[in-house]
């Protein structure tokens, strides 16, 4: 019997551990621990293994990292565009939630809805909308500067480095909003009044104050923008390429896929990202849970110290405006309008140009487009789905069963938030491809890779709601009479409603978009609409593209749409 | 047979309400199990009885109470409920929480907030599998029971503090069960209202007498709800007995401070008599009542004063000592006042409202039967 079990792991452990529940729950929280690591741990082995994993070790590829000039060049320029990337983010992010939460600047609401709504845009509508803004001879932008201006004027040039810093600073922004403005609005109003009663100005309780007691989420912020910048895909491989500007993520795509294959090379490659990931997860961690100390239940905003902005308020009011509209409603509405395009060049903005011919060719006619469509929902909705129900398993098993492995598992779902999508990918691929007859080459390994790269994600979100439920709730409904899974089903379930809808919400949109992950997953029998995009980059067709990438955000958007408003979409 | 089919025939008489009984149970936290919460505590719990479970928070009436809900496995020992062993570590034997039909009333209400009261009230009948019709109306009877008639509907956002206690109250009581649980229910509640459902507890249980548990550090909610009040002091039972019995006669030092008798003085036996024994304190010679019991002259002894069957008097009262006042506080029904007798703090509370100056110097007597030996700790 395990009645005399460590008592240390408290009561309701004690109490579970008597029941069949507590151990299908920990034997998935166990499993969901060992497919988020291991990812990792083979990519570490590939990078060390001549061939396949199994075969001599050798240290050729990690040699290579350093030896290999194009190698040597992506690892200097991945550093310059995660830096460059990391500090727009910041300055934009940072400067609206500000803006928005602290300050009279006129439409703040507007403003902070502005500041979130690139989450919903697919990166590949940045770069398609920004492509059709800013490339050099076609741009929007530049035949603006050209006509007035007169001859050729180039004003701004998307196929540069600066270019690809400005989309993934846009694209990046809304992440570092969402860790600052909560923290600016829900100061402790009595520690303002405290700094104010004591003499500080306004400016002096900013410095002293208010944006010291955000360092944590600040510094939280940053080392997300930093893994997230590292990892991108989708703007290296696409723009970066063109561009000549080789980065860590398309070179190892580049690596993985092109003749002659470097497997091994690409999984040094990864290596490197990976530890860099972990290391600022490490930090980021460890800087919320300080945060944790300085966030203040129950501060509610009202009585905050507002500052005004004076004769800026309007300048500013544009600026942020302007910010705002570049990174969501400017690209849309540039991509749309390519949509119409019979084709696309400079001298091709006339009225006897438009057509609706490229919705007819991409939606009828292409033979890819629909089956790409039908494995891009059905990932995203079984994803999607799979995430919740695991997340749930899994926050009742840390969180209210304290299993004996809560712990372990709770750390290792940090993993993933760390590996970036293409190295996960590798990790997965690594071990897949050794199992004849497995599910490599199938959806199911897409399935797979999507549930390991977001069930942190999502554990994080339904986690914090399991924690809003007070224990006396279930345990009513369990002296009532209804066993565990009743208790869940009738009790957290509906309490829950909002967070798990707008956990699954979050996590569709993301797979339906998701490249880097599944790029070296898929074959042709398996694309998806995301990846189907990287194809029809390759053949340079602008505006089927454009109809192409319209259709990934209709289709992310359609059940935001419809179910938003039952959902709550912050994670605490 | 479900259990509503049961409950069919249940008015106030032929309702299930059992005895529960409790052997032996040992329950340790912390590393390697060195916080005792529960230490071998038996006690039996009669048919239709309300028994209070009274101690400071850690003295493990919580655990107790927890363990017979079965929200907690204890480390050893047996629970019956009614007939039927619900726990029994020796056998392995252990029914989840939801197979032993118990009711229990929260200390935060635990109500739940996307259910409107009827479904709170009706979730037990539900979880058993009672046909709607049936639920509707027996949460109907339940709701007037409870003083709630009509309010149904609502949700649970939408009542007082005193309400939602009721709901939960109906909830714990609607499927008849075996026993009900409290958990410091009236706790979260202002002191008004915590005053007038003590009352009406009381009239509910006159009406339809279940077997209740109840733990609580107040003791005031202890002298009126109990049939029988248990302290309870570091897992342990302190001592057990009516109301009456705790109040009037502590046995500890322990539960003479719990019961709120705040004079509590060192001193020597100096005579054995047939009823009592004498013991020499600051205040002179005392004679006791009760706990004479091997106990010889010379021996140190606590004795306890109550403050109420004190008297205290500017004018000499027979022998009795002087003391100095310290602080004379009129606090509506009574006055309390503080007196130094020879450097030993003396609490007393009077009826009047007549109150010494500071410094004053009062002479102090206690009446027939203030004075009690206690057994030492």
């Amino acid at each position: 019997m395990s009645m005399a079990r460590p008592a240390g792991a408290g009561a309701r452990a004690a109490r579970a551990s008597l029941s069949w529940d507590h151990a299908v729950f920990a034997m998935i929280a166990a499993a969901v621990a060992i497919m988020v690591t291991y990812p990792a741990v083979l990519v570490f082995l590939r990078s060390i293994s001549t061939e396949d994993i199994g075969s001599a070790l050798t240290l050729e590829w990690l040699r290579a990292l350093f030896d290999s000039s194009r190698s040597r060049e992506a690892l200097v320029n991945t550093a310059i565009y995660a830096a460059g990337s990391s500090v727009l983010a910041m300055a934009l992010g940072v400067g609206m939630s500000f803006l928005s939460t602290r300050t009279d600047i006129p439409g703040a609401r507007m403003l902070g809805l502005l500041a979130i709504l690139p989450i919903l845009v697919p990166p590949f509508i940045l770069v398609v909308g920004w492509v059709a803004l800013a490339d050099p001879n076609a741009g929007l932008i530049n035949i603006a500067a050209s006509w007035l201006m007169g001859g050729r004027t180039v004003a701004f040039n998307i196929n540069t480095m600066f270019g690809l810093i400005w989309m993934t600073g846009l694209f990046l922004s809304p992440y570092v909003y969402l860790l600052v403005a909560a923290g600016f609005r829900n100061c402790d109003p009595a520690m303002e009044e405290a700094a104010r009663v004591s003499g500080a100005s306004r400016l002096r309780l900013l410095r002293t104050v208010i944006l010291p007691l955000q360092r944590p989420a600040l510094l939280a912020a940053l080392l997300l923008v930093v893994i997230m910048s590292a990892g991108d895909f989708v703007i290296p491989s696409t723009v970066g390429l063109k561009a000549r500007i080789y980065l860590l993520p398309s070179l190892i795509w580049q690596n993985s896929s092109t003749f002659p294959p470097r497997p091994g090379l690409a999984a040094a490659q990864s290596m490197l990202l990976v530890v860099i990931g972990l290391i600022c997860i490490f930090f980021q961690r460890r800087a919320l849970q300080r945060g944790g100390r300085y966030t203040l239940l129950g501060g509610k905003g009202a009585g905050l110290t507002t500052f005004p902005l004076g004769r800026l308020r309007y300048p500013l009011a544009a600026l942020a405006f302007l910010f705002a509209l570049c990174s969501s409603l400017l690209p849309v509405l540039s991509v749309s309008m390519m949509a119409f395009m019979r084709f696309w060049a400079p001298y091709a903005m006339t009225p006897e140009n438009m057509t609706l011919r490229n919705f007819r060719y991409v939606l009828f006619e292409y033979p890819k487009v629909w089956p790409s469509a039908q494995n891009s929902l059905l990932l995203a909705v079984l994803g999607a789905t799979l995430c919740v129900l695991l997340a749930v398993v899994l926050a009742w098993y840390i969180i209210r069963m304290r299993g004996r492995f809560a712990g372990l598992v709770e750390y290792a779902m940090v993993i993933p938030l760390g590996v970036p999508g293409i190295a996960l990918g590798v990790g997965i691929l690594s071990l897949w491809i050794l199992v004849p007859g497995g599910i490599y080459g199938t959806v199911w390994i897409l399935l797979l890779a999507y549930v390991t790269a977001h069930i942190p994600v999502a554990l994080q979100f339904i986690g914090s709601a399991l924690h809003r439920i007070h224990n006396d709730l279930e345990d009513a409904s369990r002296i009532s009479g209804r066993s565990l899974l009743g208790t869940l089903r009738r009790i957290n379930m509906p309490l829950m409603r909002p967070a798990l809808i707008g956990c699954w919400l979050l996590i569709y949109v993301v797979i339906l978009r998701e490249v880097s992950l599944v790029i070296l997953l898929y074959n042709p029998s398996t694309i998806i609409l995301s990846v189907g995009l990287m194809d029809i980059w390759g053949s340079g067709f602008y505006p089927e593209l454009a109809v192409y990438s319209l259709l990934l955000l209709v289709l992310g958007l359609v059940p935001v749409v419809l179910f938003g408003r039952f959902a709550k979409f912050t994670a605490d | 047979m479900a259990d509503w089919q049961r409950m069919d025939a249940a008015d106030a008489r032929a309702s299930d309400t059992s005895s529960v009984s409790v052997e032996g149970l040992s329950k340790a936290y912390g590393q390697d199990a060195t916080l005792r919460a529960l230490d071998d505590f038996t006690l039996e719990f009669p048919a239709g009885q309300c028994t209070v479970l009274l101690g400071p928070s850690g003295c493990g009436k919580t655990t107790v109470l927890r363990s017979i809900a079965g929200l907690i496995t204890p480390d050893s020992g047996r629970i019956t409920i009614g007939a039927s062993t619900a726990f029994d570590a020796a056998s392995g034997t252990f029914d989840p929480p939801e197979k032993r039909r118990l009711g229990m009333v929260f200390q935060s209400y635990a109500l739940w907030p996307h259910l409107s009261v009827a479904d709170n009230v009706g979730y037990p009948l539900s979880a058993a599998g009672m046909p709607k019709a049936e639920i509707r109306s027996r949460v109907e009877a339940m709701l007037d029971w409870v003083g709630l008639g009509g309010m149904g509907g609502r949700y649970v956002h939408e009542l007082s503090g005193g309400q939602q206690q009721r709901v939960s109250l109906g909830r714990a009581v609607v499927g008849n069960p075996r026993a009900i649980l409290f958990d410091e229910p009236l706790s979260n509640l202002d002191a008004r209202l915590r005053e007038r459902m003590r009352i009406e507890l009381l009239g509910l249980r006159q009406r339809r007498p279940f077997t209740s548990i109840y733990v609580t550090h107040d003791q005031l909610e202890a002298m009126t709800l109990g049939d029988r009040v248990v302290v309870m002091r570091a897992g342990r039972i302190e001592q057990v007995g009516t109301p009456e019995d705790v109040y009037k006669r502590p046995r500890t030092r322990f539960a003479a401070d719990f019961m709120g008798i705040p004079n509590l003085l060192e001193g020597t036996v100096r005579a054995i008599q047939p009823d009592g024994i004498v013991v020499d304190t600051v205040l002179g010679p005392l004679r006791t009542r009760g706990w004479r019991g091997g106990r010889s002259v010379g021996e140190r002894c606590t004795v306890a004063l109550r403050p109420t069957l004190m008297t205290s008097s500017p004018d000499p009262q027979g022998e009795a000592p002087f003391g100095r006042v310290i602080r004379s506080v009129f606090q509506g029904t009574s006055t309390i006042h503080m007196i130094d007798v020879a450097g030993t703090a003396i609490t007393l509370e009077s009826f009047s409202e007549e109150r010494h100056a500071d410094g004053a110097e009062v002479s102090v007597k206690p009446a027939d039967g203030a004075v009690f030996a206690l057994l030492d700790d």
